[in-house]
């Protein structure tokens, strides 16, 4: 390991956690304003992870290790997941960091601890939170793995850095353009989005991610929320620097990092707002017809592959 | 007992309603109310054959209720009111503290007489069903409220509740099915109200509400107060049937005091009634687009109604138009200026709630939500008495402003509005619909608004009398006993008190997570079901 990946590591991690809360914060302003209501301010969702980690953690009676080691793995798995998306500087690759399967793995290792201590406290909404998790998550797995395959068909690598360094080269394929689709909704199903899930609400008998965390509270609470919207931060980045990678550093130095992070934080913003008027554009779906928007991604994947083997 | 002189026409009333009951004797016997309803007092024997006759004839259970010491013979009386079509009878059955169940011929019985129970201590034998309703088991024992040997003051309740003393649900057993308790205390504002799912899975297999969280004793309360006095009572009832439920108190007394009011008050309370439903609607469409988290839609109604309920506030200086209706008419009058600025806000109001309209239902993905959701089959609404938007989007005809015309809907007809499909998107629609009538009622009632008093303070006489109107929610009904001036019996039924157990049936084979738009689109009160 050599400093300049010592050196990534640290300006990545510190940039994640810096820019995560705003995007939460973008969306939810966009939706106000189609509404026509003011919104909260840009800084509100750092303001309420600020409360919330003074606050005194409170445990039900009923709840065992798992809900007090949860928000800590959440968060821990969520940050070396961020660690494999370069969100302005791409390093060379240090040993199996950046590998897309472990990345995915790291997500599931968070999704799986949340929806275990969704049942542990054994409120029946946390139970129905996990449940419904677990569904979705079973339904989408097979889709978001055919989705990466066809990325590494497209890159001919497993390695994000790799595939980063390529995009950041030149646009690499049309077959993007499909595959931005599918990216798309993956981020609209991992970050529990409208139209798969509401998360301005706590309207009990619907929630899902909602519902896992709701026996969260204090810096546990925050700890999850910041996981949380680290891990949109991550996927919108993953789809950015794959799509629109112009301004992406691949060498180390100052003005060309800056200019990337810069450039990095106009494009998200660009695609909060896009996603802020996805979810004002429609309402959520009916529990069981979500495997239909899951199939589109599926089927956008499938036909990169079958372009990329036969072209 | 007292009854006013028969009409002629109420002869042939009678005639009709002697028929329903299977005997023409009962027509000699049949007596008209004050207020268009009719009353035949029955014996024990007569009164299982004319249940069976009426059941047999299709009418339908609206009340159930009892009084004490309203009959010389015995100490209740159980009052029974059917409706046929637009005629309203009301069978007098004496009662010494037992009563025969009817609840397996007219399942609407079922709550009104585990009402009787809890209030009165009437035992009904052969009931289905003889758990407590408002009384929750904390209460003792022996804890009759509204008898007239309780005193109306604080009960102490029990401290401990045993196991085998517990609300026992219906319990749903099979592999796979679990309970989901849900509430009285819930993670929204929502008022107080548990709900036991069955579901395996997400399907829900039965669900069984338990309401009367927050009984007030609004019954108990109105009992030697003078009608006037009441009407802030009747207010208080629900929030948005406070005109509703003012009016229907009014129009009682008015009726036993043979009261006619100034026909500028009749066009001002109607008015209030109709813009109490714009606004009741909007709320209850809003929070409908809520639950399906489609707020770019659901905000389109909420600013609306805050819109109209300022508007409330401008004409008579209470958002939730309290404080107006008044026994003889109306408190005060509405400056012309001000019914000005409300024709001049419904104009553009009809423009923007159409707009809204077009939004909502052109969004496919909210279509798909709203389409097959819930439905209430057409023939539960006559055995349950489901009324309102709720009974109209399921093909019922019952409306009240058309078949048993008060104020003035006699003259300023509304449109019947009927849809058969009895889902959510059915619901939404007839709603809709009503909202763009009652705009409509409001511009035609304003410009033809006669001049002169609002009031007319006249003396309130004795009796007794029935009086129905139409709030949001469906049929709201309202019998009052005046004796020596004051109130001895005020006794409510009000819309969701019925509706409620709708939706029992309305989500069975849906999804969990489509129960809180089935609810909202049922539009139900808590608080104007838990007196």
């Amino acid at each position: 390991m050599n400093a300049s990946f010592v050196l990534y590591m640290i300006l990545n991690t510190l940039l994640v956690l810096a820019l995560a809360p705003l995007f939460i914060s973008l969306i939810k302003k966009v939706k106000a304003a189609t509404q026509g209501r003011a919104g909260p301010p840009l800084l509100q969702t750092y303001a309420t992870i600020v409360k919330l980690l003074k606050k005194e953690v409170v445990y039900s009676p009923n709840s065992s290790w798992i809900m007090r080691v949860t928000p800590y793995i959440s968060m821990a798995a969520i940050l070396v997941a961020a660690l494999f998306v370069p969100l302005a500087f791409v390093p060379e690759e240090v040993g199996g960091i950046g590998n897309i399967i472990l990345f995915l793995y790291l997500l599931a290792l968070a999704k799986f601890f949340t929806a275990l201590a969704g049942l542990d406290a054994g409120s029946s909404f946390g139970g129905m939170g996990s449940s419904r998790e677990m569904s979705i998550s079973a339904i989408i797995e097979p889709t978001t793995i055919i989705v990466f395959a066809a990325l590494a068909f497209v890159f001919k690598t497993l390695s994000i850095f790799g595939m980063f360094s390529t995009s950041a080269g030149g646009f690499p394929a049309p077959t993007l353009i499909l595959m931005g689709i599918s990216l798309f909704i993956i981020i609209i199903v991992e970050t529990s989005r409208i139209p798969v899930d509401n998360p301005e609400t706590h309207l009990e008998l619907t929630m899902i991610h909602e519902g896992m965390i709701l026996e969260q509270s204090g810096r546990n609470l925050a700890l999850m929320e910041l996981s949380a919207a680290i891990k949109l931060t991550v996927l919108m980045a993953l789809l950015i620097n794959l799509l629109a990678p112009f301004g992406l550093a691949t060498t180390l130095t100052a003005a060309g990092i800056l200019l990337a992070a810069v450039l990095f934080l106009i494009k998200a913003g660009i695609l909060a707002i896009i996603i802020g008027l996805f979810e004002s554009s429609m309402s959520k779906m009916r529990f069981f017809r979500l495997p239909n928007l899951f199939a589109m991604a599926f089927f956008f994947s499938t036909l990169v592959i079958i372009i990329e083997v036969f072209s | 007992m007292t009854h006013q002189q028969t009409q002629p026409g109420d002869t042939k009333t009678a005639a009709i309603l002697a028929e329903l009951l299977g005997s023409g004797t009962f027509a000699a016997r049949i007596t008209a109310g004050q207020n268009g309803e009719f009353y035949l007092a029955v014996t024990e024997e007569e009164f299982t054959p004319a249940i069976e006759s009426l059941a047999a004839r299709k009418c339908v259970l609206i009340g159930l209720f009892c009084v004490q010491d309203f009959s010389p013979r015995s100490r209740f009386s159980l009052l029974y009111v059917f409706e046929k079509k637009s005629s309203i009878l009301i069978l007098i059955r004496d009662c010494a503290g037992t009563a025969t169940s009817i609840a397996r011929i007219f399942p609407s019985a079922n709550w009104f007489e585990r009402e009787c129970r809890d209030g009165f201590g009437i035992e009904f034998s052969g009931a289905f069903d003889k758990r407590r309703l408002f009384l929750h088991e904390t209460y003792p024992e022996q804890f009759h409220p509204l008898t007239n040997e309780t005193p109306n003051r604080p009960v102490t309740p029990k401290k401990q509740v045993a196991p085998e003393e517990e609300y026992p649900f219906r319990t749903v057993h099979g592999e796979g099915v679990y309970q989901i308790p849900v509430g009285p205390v819930h993670a929204g504002i929502i008022e107080p109200g548990h709900f036991r799912f069955s579901v395996i899975g997400e399907t829900i297999f039965n669900l069984e509400v338990r309401m009367f969280y927050k009984h007030r004793g609004i019954e108990k309360l109105a009992q030697g107060k003078t009608p006037q006095e009441c009407v802030a009572v009747a207010e208080a009832i629900s929030g948005d049937e406070s005109v509703a439920h003012a009016v229907a108190l009014c129009i009682a007394t008015e009726k036993i005091s043979g009261i006619s009011i100034p026909p500028r008050a009749l066009y001002l309370r109607t008015i209030l009634l109709e813009l109490e439903r714009m606004y009741s609607h909007l709320g209850d469409q809003a929070g409908m687009l809520v639950d399906v988290a489609f707020p770019l839609g659901a905000n389109q109604f909420s600013v609306l109604r805050e819109d109209l309920m300022r508007m409330n506030a401008i004409l008579t200086g209470s958002r939730f138009l309290r404080g107006v209706v008044t026994q003889g008419g109306l408190t005060k009058d509405i400056r012309k200026q001000d019914l000005q600025v409300l024709l001049d806000f419904i104009q553009k109001f009809t423009r923007r709630y159409q707009v809204g309209l077009k939004i909502v239902l052109s969004t496919t993905s909210l279509l798909d939500r709203f389409t097959t959701t819930g439905r209430i089959p057409k023939e539960l609404l006559r055995p349950l008495n489901i009324t309102g938007p709720a009974g109209r989007a399921s093909g019922g005809k019952v409306d009240i402003r058309i078949s048993h015309p008060y104020g003035i809907y006699d003259t300023v007809v509304p449109v019947p509005r009927r849809l058969h499909d009895g889902d959510v998107l059915a619901r939404f629609t007839v709603k809709a619909a009503e909202v763009l009538d009652s705009a409509r009622m409001i511009e035609q009632l304003i410009t033809g608004l006669p001049e002169g008093p609002v009031h007319t303070d006249q003396p309130v006489r004795d009796g007794y009398a029935l009086s129905v109107v139409e709030s949001a929610r469906g049929q709201d009904l309202c019998w009052l006993w005046v004796r020596n001036g004051m109130i001895e019996r005020y006794k409510v039924r009000t819309a969701s008190f019925c509706n409620w157990q709708a939706i029992e049936h309305a989500v069975i084979g849906e999804i969990l997570p489509d129960f809180p738009v089935i609810n909202k689109s049922l539009n139900l009160s808590y608080a104007g079901t838990d007196l």
